[in-house]
């Protein structure tokens, strides 16, 4: 197996990183895909929670790079999901426990075993960005459609394109339905117009999504919620799949949405 | 990829492509001083990465396994991340694209720096020309220039031309979405819904202030009209 490594990160902080890591890599996984999310974002450990795995912790990605244990000895099983793993990392450390090198030695140790390895990053403007991107090959950039996080994406962004990541794609996060195009909120098609990357999804804003990372039970599990919609898309888009987008932005729909395909398909 | 061109006035431009992988460095310096062995020591060199953000280490890197070992003379480091100009400039290194010597007419082209991107958050270009960008100018990056500047894209970021004190020069971009446009020693300031916000417009200093105007001009009254 060679595995795609996928970068998820973003400018600003608590946008949905995690969020979107724990949700696309179970998505993934029931696909059928053999994944891995692990937690690049030393120091704040978190996707072991949003994961409901923190429980079974033993040992981390950093006591692997230390030599205390093979890195296989981290991986946790998710039992809900075949082969969903995790790697969780410590949380004691400082932010540049992890350099580049052993990061990229990590990434293609797992990518002889596995489908996707995505890999949950601090926000960009944080030490510790680019050591926890260095081993990927591609990224995904989550942002929510506000003025700031918007501005800090596009400073991401110029900076995975100079570190040779591609491709590098889009998802516009916490959108709301009949969200108002004024003070620091954009437009899905404005966010585009900035950023002119592409987009692979757009996820509503949805309560569900606050209530299943405190259960720790991954959203893509249940099929009513939008959000859970999404992510399911994104994660088919991220497999190859052509999935139509999904109806968020009322009432110009007909012309936002045009916009985004031609965006994405180029045409 | 590591590039070695010829500029003007004996000068070598060294273009250490973007896309090239921070671990190949070692490997390419390696072959850069050894295909440059004749004609490095002493060498003025431009070394250019455009928007690559270098970190203090890869500076201490470049310097002993380059600079040092090769004998050039770094008359510049360019590249558009503003953060790393900042700390090239706090350790003292030039971070200005030369002028080139007034002599030649090679000064035409060495004189005017075409960007051809669009330039992100956090990227900044500074030239002592003028400066054409081809793309955007997004929020939060800048342009500073000791001439005239022309932005074929949107212009949200900053722009300063004639950062010299130059107040001949001017500004132009297709469409003006600025708060705020710097020429010379002055600031011109633009708020989102004056008529001019989007559109194709000039900006420039006359008598002592800022003057936006639409360009090309369509009527000589607007000439007039203060930018504010
Ligand atoms: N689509 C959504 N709808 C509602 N709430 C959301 C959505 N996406 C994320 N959230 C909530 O926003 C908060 C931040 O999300 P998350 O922790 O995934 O962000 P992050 O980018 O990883 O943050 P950090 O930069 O701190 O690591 C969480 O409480 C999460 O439940
Ligand atoms: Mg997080």
């Amino acid at each position: 197996m060679t595995a795609r490594v996928i970068v998820v990160t973003s400018g600003k902080g608590g946008v949905g990183k995690t969020t979107a890591t724990a949700n696309l890599a179970a998505a993934l996984a029931n696909m059928g895909k053999k994944v891995v999310a692990v937690d690049g974002d030393v120091g704040l450990r978190n996707l072991d929670v949003i994961m409901g795995l923190e429980n079974r912790i033993v040992y981390t990605l950093i006591d692997a790079l230390d030599g205390t244990c093979r890195l296989n000895q981290t991986f946790i099983r998710d039992k809900r999901i075949e082969n969903l793993f995790m790697i969780p990392t410590a949380q004691s450390r400082t932010k540049d426990a992890v350099t580049a090198e052993q990061m990229i030695e990590v990434c293609d140790e797992l990518r002889r075993e596995f489908d996707y390895v995505l890999v949950d990053s601090p926000a960009g403007i944080e030490a510790g960005f680019r050591n926890s991107a260095a081993g990927a090959d591609e990224a995904l950039v989550v942002t929510t459609p506000e003025v700031s996080a918007v501005r800090d994406a596009d400073r991401i962004i110029g900076l995975l394109e100079s570190m040779n990541k591609s491709p590098i794609r889009l998802i516009v996060n916490r959108i709301r339905p009949h969200m108002v195009k004024k003070g620091d909120m954009l437009g899905v098609s404005d966010v585009l117009d900035i950023l002119a990357i592409d987009l692979i999804g757009m996820v509503p804003d949805d309560e569900a999504v606050v209530t299943s990372s405190n259960k720790g039970e991954p959203l893509v599990l249940s099929s009513a919620p939008p959000a859970a919609r999404a992510f399911r898309n994104i994660a088919s888009r991220i497999a190859g799949s052509d999935v139509p987008f999904m109806n968020l932005e009322l009432p110009d729909s007909g012309s936002l949405f045009g916009k985004i395909r031609r965006a994405i398909w180029g045409h | 990829m590591i590039k070695l061109k010829g500029m003007y006035d004996s000068m070598l431009r060294c273009i250490i492509s973007e896309d090239m992988d921070a671990v190949d460095f070692v490997k390419e310096f390696d072959e850069v001083r050894g295909k440059g062995k004749r004609f490095l020591p002493g060498a003025k060199v431009v070394l250019d990465f455009g928007a690559r953000p270098l970190s203090e280490e890869l500076i201490r890197d470049i310097m002993s396994d380059l600079v040092w070992s090769s004998g050039m003379y770094v008359a510049a480091w360019i590249t558009y991340d503003a953060a790393t100009q900042d700390l090239l400039k706090r350790i003292g290194l030039p971070t200005s694209e030369p002028a080139p010597s007034a002599r030649t007419n090679e000064r035409a082209l060495g004189g005017t720096l075409l960007l051809q991107r669009s330039l992100r958050s956090g990227q900044r270009v500074e030239h002592a020309g003028d400066v054409i960008v081809a793309g955007h100018v997004n929020d939060g990056a800048e342009v500073l220039a000791s001439g005239h500047v022309t932005v074929l894209g949107r212009l949200n970021g900053l722009v300063h031309a004639g950062n010299n004190g130059d107040e001949t020069a001017s500004v132009i971009a297709r469409s003006m979405e600025a708060l705020q446009v710097r020429i010379g020693t002055k600031i011109g300031s633009l708020d989102r819904d004056e008529r001019w916000w989007g559109k194709m417009v000039i900006v420039r200093v006359s008598e002592g202030s800022v003057f936006i105007d639409y360009w090309p001009a369509v009527k000589s009254e607007n000439r007039d009209e203060n930018a504010g």
